[in-house]
């Protein structure tokens, strides 16, 4: 019950967050609902099922590509729309690309992966006449439900209407996946990473269930890339590069991958962490890089891990 | 504790350097509070050397308009951020204006950040001087009625100046050209423009290559290769960074240079990298908007260009004068839109107003901005030459040409203000 | 070919180091500072290669250093061993950044020191032919150092089968550190090597690794033999797209990785087990 309290009042203080005031610290938070859902497909992925994916910024690549050439290219302004094109756009690719990668396993799947979203890149930068090349392609201001709120100005609509539907999109894309974690198919994911000869032999079609894994998590990566692709305006094809990619295996480390909300804490944490530190030093990424090896060397369930006591037994 | 009482030391030390500082610093500020100008400027990568030295520059200029008493008396305070990925550099852009409230935004140096940049700088209502980023898309001007946003000289502009020169220079000397430019915005307008100025001057060229690496490329094997293939008469290149003597060298030593001609656009920014021993004489240099060895320059260049001599041990570059001509140019319009309202601090609107069709003195000469809040700027460029002091080429004579003659005017497409022109 | 000498370096670490990049630039960045200063003292020219592979060699030092940072990950899963690798990238950009600053690093005058040969049609530097024959040499050094030497022959068993060899007496903590040294070494005289001729920045350690695991994927992670071929391979390659298709130049690799991957997962040399 406690567990139920404590989500429900941090929902609560995000969704407060906008009355405080600071807008900068506001708009911050609109990457974070974005990033949040692509590393918690990340980490179903990884956590789960024991794949550890240098390609996820493929997917949020692909998720704001899609938004932009859905608003400034066709027209389409209407976010819902977007947001499920994206879904539909990152699934489609994600079976080619998953058909490929789930046959191999460890360093394969890890480079392959990384082959596949330096690929798209590559793509995105010298066919410019399609993809607006290294200057990327806007991503005009979409309609919530229909609605245009001409009168907001980009701020005021960022930290206003579109805060609340980004917040409302994380919450229900984190439910969605509470349940799959939680469904006999979340218990399959787990038996094969711990040991993937058992669960072969017990009858779980482990390649299979990995091509589902990667499937969700191409989804999950595109509909998170929408999300950030609207605060920025810009969809650039440095979002497909793979320190990109680093960066969310940063998140999820950091938050702990053996925890349901690890990888949501983790993109919290990360984004406040690197604006404040950003602020402080142009060495920053030292200091990034530091903490990534501090964590992987003695707190390698991250933070969730770390505040959650029946875990910290037993690395 | 101990920390505390080191901070006390600390405190006390910085009390006491600046009680015994010198007496003909800046005058009293205690009264106003700053003014703030934010700074994006390219930090690392193949441009940080041309980001650095534009920064080097508003700080020059920054202390120089402090020691005279700052902005209405107000001190003028530079915030500095990194220019980087065109969505990084938004974010820190919002920060500048959301968070620590500047009063103002310069820098920005690269076409495709700045082409994120300009509708941010629009819907935060933030004024937005660049340093040398445009908002063009290919030849075309994507925001042709901004507010907010001061956008810096046209693209095409150096390569309009280099094609000018070598079509009167170079006439019926070439037959065959070959392309080699970085793949962006930039790279395209200046090749687009160069093709069809020699086409304007009756100098047709078929062009045998057209190279695109990527901005930042260090190995240009394969392209120096290609274009050993491709037997030009004459090699065009607008790189302007670090990848631009990487580039000479690498042609030089697979003795391209021998009978083929060279324009180099805006190498001139990287010029103290562009040794002797690889870069041959009578290439077309440009400088973009100044030439640090120019003896007409005006007494405000020269001692801009000492002084950054004997500081940084290296010569300006044109990234300098554009910095300098963005903060002068706040500067000045503040001051002339106070003087409208009866020497109060003037709103950003009233300060718009002033920089359109604003003229004065930088770096490099006289430089106006454009209603379209386009600048105009003289360019400099010429033929390289062996014969100086240095272990690297200059120019000589060197060429100046004027802002209208080098840039399309408001409203008209680059192809049809080349084909008016009167040859 | 000079990517020849880029792609050394994953010959002989088992782990995935993603890292190697960072060893390359900073080996670009050491060999600058260091022939620089050497000419400026009075170096003759033409010896500007010695202090160059020096200078690698030196700064290879870096290798047991960043191996007992490893050392903690080597029994956990590997996928912690490549993140800690790419901890270690961004660590080392702001080293780099710390020490050499942000704007790109160039050697001056050297490259041409050893003049140009006229082979046909083509001009070739001198310079260039000799970092091929170094590639090669050390690629033919390792070759007899893996299957003849007493030290070679361990360091293949122990690839093999770790357990059986540690029973066997083999002390896996120096052969880790001496093993990881030598990549490093390869990392740092490969970035050496190359820098006369171009430039580097802080972005290279990022790009040289795609590049570099190109090459390893292509010609399988563990082959020596297949690495020179494979790194030969891209640059042709490579060479042959900016030539003819130049919208493919940065797309070929990445479709040649996938292409290797689906057909032949171990490579195109690597032995039958993966």
């Amino acid at each position: 019950m406690t567990g139920r309290v404590v989500l429900g009042l941090v929902v609560l203080g995000v969704a407060a967050a906008p009355l405080l005031g600071h807008q900068y610290y506001t708009t911050l938070m609109l990457p974070f609902f974005g990033y949040s859902l692509a590393v918690l497909g990340l980490n179903l992925l990884f956590g789960y099922t024991g794949l550890l994916s240098f390609g996820g910024a493929l997917f949020v690549a692909l998720g704001a590509y899609t938004a932009a050439y859905l608003t400034s290219v066709f027209g389409v302004l209407a976010f819902e729309g977007i947001v499920l094109a994206a879904a539909v756009v990152g699934f489609l690719v994600a079976i080619p690309v998953g058909l490929l990668c789930v046959r191999y396993v460890r360093i394969y799947f890890g480079m392959l992966t990384l082959a596949f979203g330096m690929l798209f890149y590559s793509f995105l930068f010298k066919f410019y006449h399609l993809t607006g090349g290294d200057e990327g392609l806007r991503v005009l201001r979409p309609r919530l439900f229909g609605l245009a709120f001409e009168s907001l100005d980009k701020v005021q609509f960022l930290t206003g209407p579109f805060y609340y539907y980004s917040l409302a999109l994380m919450v229900v894309g984190t439910a969605v996946m509470w349940r799959i974690a939680r469904s006999p198919f979340g218990l399959c994911l787990r038996s094969i990473r711990e040991n993937p000869g058992k669960a072969e032999y017990v009858g779980v079609s482990v390649r299979r269930y990995r091509f589902y894994a990667f499937l969700i998590a191409g989804v999950f990566g595109a509909v998170g890339g929408t999300l950030l692709a609207v605060p920025t305006g810009l969809a650039d094809p440095l979002l497909a590069y793979w320190p990109h990619s680093g960066t969310l295996v940063f998140m999820m480390l950091l938050g702990g991958f053996s925890n349901f909300f690890g990888p949501i804490l983790g993109a919290f944490v990360f984004i406040f962490l690197q604006d404040q530190v950003m602020s402080l030093t142009q060495y920053w990424r030292f200091v990034f890089g530091l903490i990534l090896a501090i964590v992987v060397i003695f707190v390698p369930r991250g933070l969730m891990g770390f505040l959650d006591p029946r875990q910290r037994a037993g690395v | 504790m101990a920390t505390t009482r080191r901070q006390f030391l600390e405190l006390v030390g910085g009390a006491a350097a600046l009680a015994t500082a010198r007496l003909d610093t800046a005058p009293a500020f205690a009264q106003a509070t700053p003014v703030r100008m934010g700074v994006l400027t390219i930090k690392s990568g193949i441009g940080a050397q041309v980001g650095e030295a534009g920064l080097r520059s508003a700080q020059w200029t920054t202390d120089r308009i402090n020691k005279a008493g700052g902005i209405l008396g107000r001190k003028l305070e530079l915030v500095v951020e990194e220019e980087s990925t065109p969505k990084d550099t938004v974010e820190r852009f919002r920060k500048l204006a959301l968070q620590n409230k500047v009063d103002v935004i310069t820098g920005v140096i690269s076409t495709g950040v700045s082409l994120a940049i300009g509708p941010v700088a629009e819907e935060l209502k933030m004024l937005w001087i660049s340093w040398d980023g445009t908002t063009q898309k290919g030849v075309e001007e994507t925001m042709p009625n901004p507010r907010y946003s001061f956008r810096s000289t046209d693209n095409e502009c150096e390569a309009v100046m280099a094609s000018i020169v070598v079509a009167k220079n170079w006439k019926g000397k070439f037959k065959t050209v070959a392309g080699i430019n970085p793949d962006y915005s930039y790279g395209r307008d200046n090749w687009q423009a160069f093709l069809w100025i020699m086409e304007k001057y009756g100098n047709p060229v078929t062009p045998v290559s057209d190279l695109w690496p990527k901005l930042g490329t260090t190995d240009f094997t394969a392209h120096v290769a290609a274009l050993q293939q491709a037997k030009p008469d004459l090699i065009f290149s607008s790189h302007w960074a670090g990848d631009a003597s990487v580039l000479m060298k690498q042609a030089h030593a697979a003795g391209l240079v021998g009978n083929t001609k060279f324009v180099f656009v805006v190498a001139g920014g990287v010029h103290e990298t562009l040794k002797k021993s690889f870069t041959p004489e009578g290439m077309f240099l440009g400088y973009n908007t100044i030439y640090f060895d120019y003896a007409d320059a005006s007494p405000l260049q020269k001692q801009f260009v000492k002084e950054y001599n004997d500081r940084y041990k290296e010569w300006p570059v044109f990234e300098c004068e554009r910095a300098y001509l963005v903060t002068s140019a706040y500067k000045a319009a503040v001051e002339k839109a106070a003087k409208a309202i009866g020497g109060k601090w003037p709103t950003t609107d009233q300060v718009i107003d002033a920089l359109e069709g604003l003229e004065l003195e930088s770096l490099g000469g006289k430089a106006r901005y454009r209603k379209d809040h386009i600048p105009e700027c003289n360019f400099y460029g010429g033929f390289t030459t062996y014969k100086n002091r240095f272990d690297f080429v200059t120019i000589d004579p060197v060429v100046k040409m004027t802002g209208p003659e080098v840039q399309k005017p408001s409203g008209v497409g680059l192809k049809d203000w080349i084909q008016s022109w009167k040859v | 070919m000079v990517a020849a000498g880029l792609q050394l370096v994953f010959g002989v670490q088992k782990i995935v180091n993603l890292a190697c990049g960072s060893f390359y630039a900073l080996g670009a960045y050491f060999g600058v500072t260091v022939v620089t200063r050497a000419l400026a003292a009075g170096l003759p020219p033409p010896l500007f290669l010695v202090v160059l592979i020096a200078g690698g060699l030196a700064l290879a030092a870096i290798g047991p250093i960043v191996e007992r940072v490893l050392r903690p990950v080597y029994d956990r899963d590997e996928s912690f061993q490549i993140i800690l690798t790419f901890a270690l990238v961004l660590m080392f950009e702001d080293i780099t950044r710390f020490i050499w600053g942000s704007s790109p690093y160039q050697m001056g005058n050297v490259y041409l020191v050893y003049g140009q040969w006229k082979i046909g049609r083509l001009t070739v530097p001198v310079y260039n032919l000799i970092v091929i024959a170094a590639g090669g040499l050390i690629a033919l050094g390792m070759g007899f150092v893996l299957s003849r030497t007493r030290f070679g022959r361990i360091v293949r068993a122990t690839a093999e089968n770790r357990e059986m060899s540690e029973a066997l007496g083999v002390d896996m903590r120096r052969i880790y550190a001496r093993v990881f040294t030598l990549g490093t070494a390869l990392g740092t005289v490969g970035g050496a090597l190359v820098i006369p001729a171009t430039a580097v920045t802080l972005d290279v350690a990022v790009e040289v690794i795609v590049e570099a695991f190109a090459v390893v994927v292509i010609s399988g992670l563990g082959s020596m033999r297949g690495t020179f071929v494979g790194a030969l391979l891209v640059g042709v390659l490579k060479a042959v797209a900016i030539a003819a298709y130049p919208e493919l130049e940065l797309l070929v690799i990445y479709v040649i990785v996938i292409a290797v991957l689906v057909l032949r997962p171990a490579g195109l040399f690597a032995r039958a087990a993966a």
